[in-house]
């Protein structure tokens, strides 16, 4: 059976970010089939012998084979787990070519994850807005009206300023001491190596690193009619593009970055993740879990 | 070089727009955002310049489709040296073939000097070789041919129609407007005056004509006697009658003719009935009566001849043709109360000279018994109730054919519709008592068209007083006659093949006093006579007259045929043109046997136009004036045609405006293609890139 996924864009008409989360979470989780492995707490954590009523379906059947007892294993997600959101809020997340910004994308993503992890997992869930330095943050909690606090933040992170990793994470560091999923997004308009050096010391305190790249499709094969002035949003700098520069090079330049940014991503022990804005949300994310599940 | 019309030149300003938008308006572009310019490089230099190279072709492609469009209108042209445009001369050969060429040997000598004109020019020049009689008639395509231009000359026959230079003129014009090269004329002809146009006007030629005269006679005027007219009846009834001896008058006419005696002779059937001996006066004409006319029962052949011995003999014999029958017919129906009309018609028939019509007065009750296609006409008089199947009967009549006299009266106007006529009755008007306070108790006739049969010979109406008369509504009929309050008193109503005559006032003598006057009896046998037939087909006719086959062809009806057999023993129309025709031209002099598609047949006699029996020449100052010359004073002999071929070879080269309009509109066309493929090719890469 075919599944139909929600457009971004009849998203965007929606008021209210609880609405969409409830929408796009509600929608793709009873879109699958039932399996109690999805979440964000999928380490695990100890063994348990088994007794009459278990489900069979948790039994460790190697420790069984080895040695005829039979155990169940435990996830650490039935003990909580700390979901922590960066939301970049620069200037150049503003963009957009079809009706979504790709900060709009993004809060729908963070109010998405926000929603299944606390109304879900019962886990608990935090904010950090930046760009060139921390403009908001909310403490990862499980308190009642948390999940309304991050939606709250979510609707107040309006874009401005320039990307800066660095000072964010300088900050952050002293907050996420709690071993717990970070996920960043972000469209990563920067050098790879120094992202990837930037942000990998997330990763120290056993955190699971999580990069949401946010492109629009205008950004990964952009199309001009006829010579165009282009204007960086976050610097005002003017440059006369053509389209056949736009065509050719551009396109190789820009998938050389998201294979390097993967590349190095990966090989620092994070996760990668291309968002493209024109894509169903709840396809994305479904898609995200799934490769989620399999590596788990 | 220059311009006709110089003042499109100002929209050359509109070359200005192509500028505008190609220069302009493209760098006005909009900076569009863009998140980041991380990965993008300034590459305008190569990229953009290969884009302008493009974009200048485009625009001087525009620029010169606008240029190209204010030049075309602005009608550029040059001046071309007729030598130039010599190859494209056409030498178009007019004979003329029209009656008076039959004269002596004139056609002869045309034939061969035209040939001779053949041989002067050159085979590789195009000519086109013509007749001129009425109409000017085209033998073959403008070719170089000489064996085809020869054929067609020795292939002219003179033919018997009048000359046209009127008819000339217009053909040319039209020729000529077609061509737009220049065109030489050569005609050969007799020059007769009395081929001219009423209008000079209607015989002068473009500017790019050149015409070149070979008038085949001298200045001297050759004197010719004709039989200009004769006046019989077309048709004769029953036998003849002691006292009642239908006669006939010739007209005998000289043109530059000296005093002297003509012989004239009346033949029937090819058999001399009658000789007399005339004196015609030098330039002159006289009467040559014949008493007595007694031909067969039948159609017969008459021919009125004179011994002229001149050189045009085509108009020294009068063909006409008379039919001797029983007296037909005529049915008067007539209401019973009603005994005057009848009285009052049936002597007035009785008194005609030439009508010998039975009049057969029948009731309206006794008419439902009787076959209407029996009678040449019928009557019908102060009619209050017509049976719904004899007017049934009478429509059918009409329509196949017969003809029908109404004639209403005070009993008529019972009658919402006027029977067979078809037309509503508006107003019945009694003037005796309407104007009863006024001064006049009566009303005369107020106008008259003597044009048509009924009444062309009926002499003074302006005594007849009418007491009262019928007002028809809107009708298509002609009207024929009106009194004074433009009621119209006679109208002629055409129905199918026949014809419906309505008298609005009546024949008792108490609507009106017509029945006393004199110009009842002529009025009564003119109509008869139009009604009967007789006076529509008459016996003679001129050349290139049409005669009428049918009337207006009813698509519901089926076709039948007319026949008609030429002095030659042919038939002339195909059977599709006899199905469908509704009138024949009388090309030929000769006698004509024509059977109509109401069956009626007919023998007409046709004669040549005798305005062409004048042989006089166009006057010198004439043929120079038609031939462009200015100066008319000094007298133009002859231009031999070997003379005007060296003289066309030696003569200044004159310079002829040649127009560039059209070689403009077609760089036009060009430039306007190459844009819009160059236009949609851009576009294309546009769309690939999109």
């Amino acid at each position: 059976m075919s599944q139909r996924f929600l457009n971004p864009e009849v998203l965007a008409g929606m008021s209210g970010l609880d609405l969409i989360a409830k929408t796009v979470v509600d929608g793709f989780v009873a879109g699958l089939h039932r399996s109690p492995d999805f979440g964000f707490s999928q380490e695990f954590a100890e063994y348990r012998a088994y007794s009459p009523g278990d489900d069979l379906r948790h039994v460790d059947w190697n420790v069984f084979a080895r040695t005829e007892r039979a155990y169940l294993k435990r996830y650490r997600g039935e003990t909580n787990s700390q979901l922590t959101v960066l939301l970049d809020a620069s200037n150049s997340m503003q963009f957009t070519s079809h009706g979504v910004s790709k900060m709009d994308y993004a809060r729908y993503i963070a109010a998405s994850l926000f929603y299944l992890a606390i109304h879900s997992q019962r886990d608990a869930a935090g904010l950090v807005v930046f760009d060139d330095e921390v403009r908001n943050y909310i403490r990862p909690s499980t308190r009642q009206g948390q999940l309304a606090r991050l939606l709250g933040g979510l609707e107040l992170a309006e874009p401005r300023a320039r990307t800066n990793f660095a000072k964010p994470i300088d900050h952050l560091r002293e907050f996420l001491r709690r071993r717990g999923v970070v996920l960043m997004i972000s469209d990563f308009f920067g050098d790879p190596p120094q992202i990837v050096r930037t942000i990998e010391p997330l990763r120290f305190h056993g955190n699971e690193v999580v990069l949401f790249h946010v492109l629009d499709p205008q950004e990964v094969r952009p199309t001009f009619r006829e010579p165009t002035v282009l204007v960086d949003m976050e610097t005002s700098e003017e440059m006369e593009v053509t389209p056949d520069y736009a065509e050719r090079e551009y396109r190789g330049k820009i998938d050389a970055h998201l294979a390097d940014l993967r590349t190095r991503t990966r090989g620092a022990g994070m996760d990668y993740f291309l968002l493209q804005t024109d894509r169903p949300l709840d396809a994305m994310l479904r898609e995200y879990l799934t490769i989620r599940q399999g590596r788990n | 070089m220059g311009f006709l019309a110089p003042w499109f030149l100002a929209g050359m300003a509109a070359v200005g727009l192509p500028i505008y938008l190609h220069l302009l308006r493209r760098h006005a572009t909009t900076p569009r955002p863009f998140s980041s310019l991380l990965f993008f490089e300034r590459r305008q230099q190569s990229s953009i310049r290969h884009r302008r190279l493009r974009y200048l072709l485009l625009l001087s492609l525009r620029l010169a489709l606008l240029v190209l469009l204010v030049l075309a209108f602005a009608n550029p042209f040059v001046n071309r040296t007729a030598a130039s445009v010599a190859a494209d001369k056409l030498t178009l050969v007019v004979v003329d073939d029209s009656v008076s060429m039959r004269a002596g040997s004139r056609l002869a000598d045309a034939k061969r000097q035209a040939a001779s004109l053949l041989s002067a020019h050159g085979p590789a020049e195009r000519i086109q070789i013509a007749t001129l009689g009425a109409e000017l008639h085209l033998l073959t395509q403008p070719s170089d041919d000489d064996t085809t231009r020869r054929a067609a000359i020795a292939s002219i026959e003179p033919g018997d129609s009048r000359g046209s230079f009127g008819e000339l003129g217009r053909a040319v014009r039209l020729m000529a407007d077609g061509l737009g090269t220049p065109v030489e004329l050569h005609l050969f002809s007799d020059l007769q005056r009395s081929k001219m146009p009423p209008s000079f006007t209607d015989m002068v030629f473009p500017a790019n004509v050149t015409l070149v005269l070979h008038p085949v006679v001298d200045g001297a005027r050759a004197p010719n006697w004709a039989v200009e007219s004769v006046t019989a009846p077309g048709q004769v009834w029953g036998t003849p009658q002691p006292g009642k001896a239908v006669g006939i008058q010739a007209v005998i006419a000289g043109y530059s003719t000296p005093e002297a005696t003509r012989t004239a002779t009346l033949a029937i059937n090819g058999k001399t009935i009658a000789t007399r001996m005339v004196q015609v006066p030098a330039g002159g004409r006289v009467t040559v009566p014949f008493p007595s006319l007694d031909v067969p029962y039948g159609f017969s052949r008459c021919e009125v001849k004179i011994d002229s011995a001149d050189a045009l003999a085509a108009d020294d014999v009068y063909r006409f043709a008379v039919e001797r029958s029983d007296p037909p017919k005529a049915l008067f129906v007539h209401a019973a109360i009603d005994s005057r009309s009848p009285l009052y018609v049936g002597n007035a028939m009785a008194a005609a000279a030439q009508s010998a019509f039975v009049l057969q007065p029948v009731t309206t009750e006794q008419a439902a018994n009787l076959r209407f296609s029996d009678y040449a006409f019928v009557i019908l008089s102060n009619v209050a109730s017509l049976p719904a199947e004899v007017e049934s009967d009478l429509v059918k009549y009409v329509r196949g054919g017969g003809n029908v006299l109404v004639a209403m009266g005070t009993a008529a106007v019972k009658r919402a519709r006027i029977p067979v006529f078809g037309d509503a009755v508006q107003e019945a008007r009694n003037y005796g008592s309407d104007l009863s306070n006024g001064q006049e108790r009566f009303l005369s006739i107020g106008e008259i068209d003597r044009s048509h049969p009924s009444v062309d010979k009926t002499g003074n109406w302006s005594d007849v007083r009418f007491y009262f008369a019928v007002r028809v509504g809107a009708t298509d009929a002609r009207v024929v006659a009106r009194l004074t309050d433009q009621t119209p008193l006679l109208l002629d109503k055409k129905i199918g093949e026949g014809h419906v005559l309505l008298f609005t006032s009546g024949f008792d003598n108490l609507t009106n006093d017509l029945p006393l006057h004199p110009t009842f009896v002529p009025f009564i046998e003119e109509s008869a006579q139009y009604l009967a037939g007789v006076a529509r087909t008459g016996g003679a006719r001129v050349v290139d007259s049409f005669v009428e086959l049918r009337g207006q062809i009813d698509p519901r009806e089926t076709l039948v045929g007319v026949e008609i057999i030429d002095p030659n023993g042919r038939r002339p129309l195909s059977l599709t043109e006899a199905a469908t025709a509704q009138s024949f031209r009388l090309t030929q002099a000769g006698f004509y046997q024509v059977r109509m598609s109401n069956g009626r047949r007919d023998l007409i006699g046709v004669n040549p136009d005798r305005r062409a029996s004048n042989l006089e020449v166009l006057p010198t100052e004439v043929q120079a004036l038609w031939r462009g010359e200015r100066s008319a004073s000094s007298p133009v002999p002859p231009v031999a045609p070997v003379a005007v071929a060296a003289a066309g070879q030696a003569a200044e080269p004159v310079k002829k405006p040649f127009s560039l309009w059209w070689y403009a509109m077609l760089l036009v066309l060009a430039a306007a293609l190459l844009e819009s493929w160059l236009a949609s090719r851009y576009l294309s890469v546009q769309a690939e890139e999109s």
